[in-house]
């Protein structure tokens, strides 16, 4: 008899019954499943099993593998560090990660892998913005129907589109139809439910894709195991001056009104009093979450945090910085401007005064499709969007970017900037705007930035 | 099922245990209920606040919420306005771009000029323009059969549903095990029957439920899953969810059965369908008897091979652990005989008796299974099953008189054979037999030869019938007749109804 091997909901199932065939044990990942009185080990093995037992001269019966060529060709022409990059993913048995900075042209080296490869490919990715423009160039490229996988959508076709969320909850249904899987914004893996998109999927070819590699919480090290080692790096500055344009930051404290400075006063003192009197002293992220969960079952608590939430609001919505926003875009008149906030009511608030397109997670995906389109062909000149936009998003030809209020993180600051970092027509240098109100815990984290 | 936000379970003593709700909380249902009904026409903000309103009175804002969540799903709520909002937008962005809006002058100019584009006043514009956003439709039906009583029972349902999120792994006891092991597949979930050795009865059978991915990793991604079941499982009649949580790490036990959560608008099914009319017929017939053993319905999973078969019915001993399944294999397709055998062939070791219907001719190939076969047309005869169990019977009745010492000695003075043989668990004819160095055995009774010299001393020669008969009841023994007889007195009958007593 033969080994069989058969995909079963993300799982890869092992069947032999005869002695001489290479015991089981011995391969990566297997267990014995009582349930189903078979060999078992996550689809993620499939790949290396299938080579050992290639090597071995087993007798295989693979009823996993998608075998299907789909011929696909691109236009593009690469660069020589594209190529390079994509010569080192083929040379690592067509696993790894790449290591690009924004604007370095990932998704020009993914659709060459895909080419290259030529099976159905599943590519996940971290947002909705992502999923649109992954589906847009994949059309434009490869002149098939591409499937999607989130954002109110679920259709799967050779070529498909998936977010992360989607893509986990249907891993181990969907594990055995692709062949090769791109992970856009790789590092998103290491997340322990998102790691089972991975392990559910019987793909032998896979490609992360990330500005940053290495990570302080060791998940690089997952990744490593789930998709390959790092196999190409590039650093900004190999870029900087050739195909990223250079930037400069301009920021600008604004003050509170003295009405809202006493309202502002009055809710910061509300939440500062329960934090004294409770004996809580909020030098970490874990004293916040104590006082969070405190909440749960402390009405004192609860009213802390609402008044908290207040003073944020206050902060974030200071009028002042309305008045400078409408001087930045009076200044900016000729340029292709995007403003960014983490507020949702911010943004609407800002779009209604401002009269500018938003985008944020409320926005469907048919308007939000034509915003960015018309965006990008200058129908209009200017939009406002949360940070539904933070990873990775093409937006071609901003040269203007006014951010208001900011989580501190590093990530999200440096890939917010590499979205304008794009070349001016006339060379002109982009600009970075940054609304901050003074003498609040805001200003701090502007500060830690530096 | 909610969203794991809302969930609220104690942890105290080490529990996982959803914090279910009573009717102390019918007032705050009756209030949040009529909160929706009060608001429809409004804005969707506006139900928010009157809901953020009660939830800062309320000591438990998550309860609050969890049931808002629930009457949510009751509402409709709709997009009210004078103009397509997503057109008038583009517009509104069309003539903001041709102006180049920075100052509240040009945004009105802009604005205008939408307006008299759109052939509309200005206002119409500005109402229309995000009438779309979720916070700024309209609450436009509310049409919820709801009382509080129901609420709070969904509410029980959703609660446990959404503690099951976290579960790794689920064990389950049904009074309905084929509907649970078709909602286990349906679900795409796998299964494993779990026997614990149970005292007092026969063998605690669980399904384990867990998916494919567990056998690698204790995983939370069947959660919505388990929960999806529970709803299933609720809805028979007895039932018990035993789920390993993973609480952030730490491994915890949860712990439902029916009395904490029901399924509104569902009665629980008590009793199984019956597959055939030769199987309820029996049930019926069988019942009639008065026999030591108990009858019951699909009683259990046995496991064959990786899969289970669900006997039609079981036999349980009244007086020792002892349980004997029953089949009725009925005239079927022939793929049906094969399952059927196959499944014999496999199945757990147990003790198995197959009805089989004569036509099928399959008789000796299924006592080649090592199962008694019973042939029957037409209706399965219960004398054939009563003889089978007779046989299981007699072996028990040896069994258990091998284990029962030769002398008895009950501590009563006066016991009846029948109590004494089910104090010791075993069928009259095992004690009979035994020898009693304490006791006379007098008819079917035991009485200790002190009792029976009082009863002696205090009858006399002449005494009435009745009187005597109330002498020997008032020690316990109701069987008078037999005492007289042990003491050397018999009856001289006086007509029909009376008589007195005599020495021999």
């Amino acid at each position: 008899m033969t080994v069989r091997l058969a995909f079963e909901d993300g799982t890869l199932r092992i069947e032999s019954n005869r002695g001489s065939d290479p015991p089981l044990g011995g391969l990566p990942g297997v267990e014995t499943d009582p349930r189903s009185e078979t060999a078992r080990t996550p689809a993620l093995f499939y790949g290396p099993i299938r080579d050992i037992l290639r090597q071995l001269d087993a007798d295989v019966d693979d009823r996993v593998c998608p075998t299907e060529q789909l011929g696909l060709s691109t236009g593009y022409e690469l660069r020589d560090y594209q190529q390079g990059a994509l010569d080192s993913w083929v040379d690592n048995g067509r696993r790894g990660v790449l290591e690009l900075p924004t604007g370095a042209g990932k998704t020009v080296i993914a659709l060459a892998a895909i080419a290259h490869t030529g099976t159905p490919t599943l590519i996940v990715v971290p947002t909705i913005d992502l999923l649109e423009q992954w589906q847009r160039e994949l059309e434009t490229e490869f002149e098939v129907p591409i499937g999607r996988l989130g954002g109110g959508e679920q259709r799967v076709e050779d070529l498909t589109v998936a977010t992360y969320d989607s893509a986990y909850l249907r891993a181990d249904e969907l594990g055995d139809h692709f062949g090769l899987v791109v992970f856009d914004e790789v590092h998103h893996l290491g997340a322990e439910g998102y790691q089972d998109i991975a392990r559910l999927m019987a793909a032998t070819d896979r490609l992360g894709l990330t500005a940053t590699f290495e990570r302080p919480d060791g998940a690089h090290e997952t990744i490593r195991e789930l998709v390959g080692p790092r196999v190409s790096e590039i650093a900004v500055d190999d870029l900087a001056g050739d195909h990223l344009a250079p930037y400069e930051i301009r920021r600008i404290e604004v003050e509170l009104t003295p009405d809202e400075r006493a309202e502002y006063d009055e809710a910061q003192g509300t939440f500062v009093d329960y934090v004294r009197q409770a004996n809580i002293s909020l030098s970490s992220g874990s004293d916040y979450l104590q006082l969070v969960k405190r909440s749960g079952n402390d009405p004192a608590a609860r009213e802390a945090l609402l008044a908290k939430q207040r003073a944020r609001e206050l902060m974030m919505n200071a009028e002042n910085k309305r008045h400078q926003l409408a001087r930045i875009l009076d200044r900016h008149r000729e340029d292709r401007v995007i403003v960014f906030t983490a507020h949702t009511e911010l943004v609407y608030r800002l779009s209604e005064r401002f009269l500018l397109p938003a985008i944020t997670n409320e926005t469907g995906a048919a308007e939000r499709r034509e915003i960015l389109e018309r965006f990008r062909e200058g129908t209009y000149s200017r939009i406002v969007a949360a940070n539904v936009l933070d990873e990775g998003v093409d937006v071609p030809d901003a040269n203007v970017a006014v951010v208001l209020s900011g989580s501190g993180s590093e990530r999200e600051f440096t890939q917010r900037l590499g979205r304008i970092l794009r070349p001016k027509d006339d060379g002109g240098r982009s600009i970075l705007y940054e609304l901050v109100s003074a003498e609040t815990a805001e200003e701090r984290v502007a500060e830690r930035r530096r | 099922m909610l969203t794991k936000d809302l969930l609220r379970v104690s942890r105290r003593g080490g529990r996982y245990r959803p914090e279910f709700i009573g009717r102390e909380v019918r007032p705050l249902a009756a209030r949040l209920i009529g909160t929706y009904r009060d608001h429809v026409d409004q804005p969707r903000r506006a139900v928010d606040e009157a809901v953020g309103a009660i939830e800062r009175e309320e000591t438990d804002f998550k309860l609050v919420r969890g049931f808002a969540a629930l009457l949510d799903r009751e509402a409709t709520f709709e997009t009210v306005a004078a103009l397509p909002p997503e057109r008038t937008r583009r517009r509104v962005f069309e003539a903001a771009e041709a102006v180049g809006v920075a100052t509240n002058e040009e945004r009105e100019q802009a604005l205008i000029n939408a307006a008299d584009e759109l052939a509309v006043e200005t206002a119409a514009v500005e109402d229309s323009f995000y009438a779309d956003r979720d916070c700024n439709q309209r609450l436009t039906a509310f049409e919820s059969r709801w009382d509080p009583d129901d609420l709070i029972e969904q509410y029980n349902l959703s609660l446990a549903q959404t503690a099951l999120f976290d579960a790794t792994e689920v064990a389950v006891t049904s009074g309905d095990p084929r509907g649970l092991v078709s909602a286990i597949k349906r679900l795409g979930l796998m299964y494993e029957i779990d026997r614990e050795e149970e005292t007092g009865g026969p063998d605690e059978r669980m399904v384990v439920v867990t998916g494919p991915d567990r056998l690698f990793r204790r995983t939370r991604r069947y959660g919505t899953a388990f929960a999806r079941l529970l709803r299933s499982v609720a809805t028979s009649g007895e039932w018990e969810l035993r789920a390993t949580v993973d609480d952030r790490g730490t491994e915890r036990e949860l712990l439902l059965t029916e009395t904490d959560v029901t399924v509104p608008g569902v009665d629980p099914v008590a009793e199984p369908s019956y597959d055939s009319g030769v199987e309820r017929d029996f049930a019926a017939r069988f019942s009639s008897l008065d026999l030591d053993w108990a009858l019951r319905r699909e009683p259990d999973l046995l496991e064959t091979g990786t899969s289970v078969m669900i006997p039609d019915f079981a036999f349980d001993y009244r007086y020792a652990d002892f349980r004997v399944y029953f089949e009725v294999m009925g005239f079927w397709t022939p793929e049906y005989v094969d399952k059927k055998l196959g499944q014999l062939e496999a199945v757990e070791d147990v003790d198995l008796v197959v009805a089989v219907d004569d036509s099928l001719g399959v008789g000796e190939e299924i006592e080649a299974t090592d199962h008694r076969a019973i042939p029957y047309s037409g209706s399965v005869r219960v004398k054939d099953v009563v003889d089978v169990l007779r046989e299981y019977e007699t072996g028990l009745v040896e069994a258990a008189a091998a284990e029962l010492p030769d002398d008895l000695r009950p501590e009563a003075d006066v016991i009846e054979l029948d109590a004494l043989a089910s104090e010791y668990g075993v069928s009259t004819d095992v004690v009979e037999n035994r020898a009693f160095p304490d006791h006379r055995r007098v008819g079917q009774w035991l009485v200790r030869p002190g009792v029976l010299s009082t009863i002696a001393e205090e009858l006399s020669e002449g005494m009435s019938f009745a009187d005597a008969e109330a002498v020997i009841e008032q020690h316990g023994v109701t069987d008078a007749s037999a005492v007289l007889a042990a003491v050397d007195y018999r009856v001289e009958w006086e007509g029909l109804t009376g008589g007195v007593v005599k020495k021999r």
